[in-house]
């Protein structure tokens, strides 16, 4: 039996954060407003999400941490210490910082602090620094694992404790997208659009196409592969019996700024792959299994990023989504018999069939993947329902109004 | 007449309109993202008509801003 790792998944609305908890995971993470580094996505939630966020992962058992983790300056504090204050008053276990203003600040209140990426902690020294804040640090992505392996040994060695007086944790990131950066240690968003990867609003230049230009002769070089800085996505599923052998304590997914069934997929099948690696089944078979589901989501090609240190980087060759399925919006939910266990749904665009695979996906409901296997329109089964009916089909879980129906096919 | 229109919702209080219009921009203490002084709320949208002399410093707060959520419009004599 190997060592219990915990597993964290991002939560970028409620959606994602009732998929996370549908998927297995051990703790989310989440940020509010301002000051984390996702404040350019849509969903954010706001301060008055924290009850009701808090609430929901005491009711299933799970762990909840706020990042506040972006640079800080002179006019943030105020809003910083609004955060740290509702998230210490309803009971969040940890803030996620990088800023010493949110150690120093957190401290005095008396929540626990992780040491957020941004932090870059590459080594036991920096650890030793951040001991008199933290009790869990992330270190720097770019690390490779005998990196990681060697600091979390020398926290043994060295005995490095954190406030609680246990030995430093160590977490790192398994899954998800990587800057070409070291962690958002860039500027480009900035120097091009005045806004700060370093304030969670990035625009990633990244992920677009250039041509190298002469300034001298303005010829142009078309570039073999265009996205020249776009890294892969990182996926660590094939290692991660390694990396759980190395001694990490927690284990954690990037992609707050993604889907609810992005961050169901993934999740579940990191869960069930540290399932296997603690009951001695993971095997390159089920590797497989796993790296093809992982495959179906968004993502921009995989690569194991800086751990097994073979190559300096990969890049993407395609701007988007490399996902091997899509889905298709197609229509609502509109309620749910719960005695009849069948959830009613109105068609708004295009038409579903027996056989299809659905995705629905909501902010009390989470995310349901299913086959449809029987069809009702006014109780009469059919095979087919276009535009504009209405129509039930038979679900074992509720679905809400809010609900969004989509409807999964090949990309 | 120029007339300022604030997206407050998308702001995310970087305080780089601050810094190029002080005299009509300030940070809340109470949620961190920012202020138009003297704008009118109207479902969640802010707008202040304020004097032609103050759109330089405006412009740039516009231009500065790194989620787009300010624009400034010189409003024609007619449509006044």
């Amino acid at each position: 039996m190997k060592k219990q790792v915990e597993l964290m998944a991002p939560a970028g609305s409620f959606e994602s954060l009732r998929a996370a908890i549908q998927a297995g995971a051990n703790s989310v993470y989440f940020g509010v407003d301002q000051l984390n580094m996702r404040v350019r996505s849509s969903n954010t939630f706001t301060i008055n999400d924290i009850p009701e966020i808090t609430a929901i992962c005491k009711f299933n058992g799970i762990k909840s941490y706020i990042a506040v983790n972006t640079i800080l300056y002179n006019h943030d504090i105020t809003i910083m210490k609004c955060i740290v204050d509702a998230s210490k008053k309803h009971g969040v276990d940890a803030v996620i910082a990088s800023d010493p203003a949110v150690l120093k600040y957190a401290k005095t209140v008396g929540i626990p602090v992780h040491i957020s990426t941004q932090a870059n902690i590459s080594n036991i020294q920096s650890v030793d620094f951040f001991s008199e804040y933290a009790d869990v640090m992330v270190l720097a992505r770019e690390l490779s694992l005998k990196q990681v392996e060697t600091i979390i040994h020398d926290i043994k060695r060295q005995n490095i404790t954190g406030p609680s007086g246990n030995l430093v944790g160590v977490e790192i990131f398994i899954h998800g997208a990587l800057c070409m950066a070291i962690s958002g240690k860039c500027y480009l968003s900035l120097h091009s659009d005045f806004a700060s990867a370093n304030r969670g609003a990035c625009i990633q230049n990244c992920r677009h196409k250039y041509l190298v230009t002469d300034k001298e002769t303005g010829t142009e070089f078309e570039v073999d592969n265009e996205y020249i800085m776009s890294a892969k996505d990182l996926c660590t599923i094939d290692f991660l019996d390694q990396l759980i052998d190395s001694g990490v304590a927690l284990l954690k997914i990037e992609g707050r700024g993604r889907s609810a069934d992005y961050v169901y997929t993934v999740t579940r099948c990191y869960r069930e792959a540290i399932n296997a690696c603690q009951n001695g089944t993971f095997n390159a078979g089920l590797v497989e299994g796993w790296k093809t589901r992982l495959a179906t989501v968004y993502n921009r090609g995989f690569w194991d990023g800086y751990y097994l240190g073979r190559k300096m980087g990969e890049w993407s060759n395609d701007y988007g989504s490399k996902a091997t399925r899509k889905k298709i919006y197609i229509g609502r939910g509109l309620r749910y018999f719960n005695k009849a266990a069948v959830g009613e749904f109105l068609m708004e665009t295009q038409s579903l069939s027996t056989g299809n695979e659905i995705l629905i996906t909501g902010p009390s409901t989470g995310v349901i993947q299913t086959v449809v296997k029987e069809i009702r329109v006014n109780d009469t089964p059919q095979d087919t329902v276009k535009k504009g009916e209405t129509f039930s089909i038979a679900l074992s879980s509720a679905i809400h109004p809010s609900d969004r129906l989509y409807k999964l096919v090949d990309a | 007449m120029v007339q300022i229109i604030f997206y407050r919702q998308k702001c995310i209080g970087c305080n780089a309109c601050v810094e190029a219009a002080f005299s009509r921009w300030r940070i809340s203490q109470k949620d961190g993202k920012c202020n138009l002084i003297d704008g009118r709320e109207k479902k969640g949208i802010y707008i202040a008509m304020v004097n032609a002399a103050e759109i330089g410093p405006n412009k740039i707060a516009e231009q500065n801003c790194p989620v787009r959520c300010i624009k400034v419009q010189e409003l024609s004599k007619k449509l006044i």
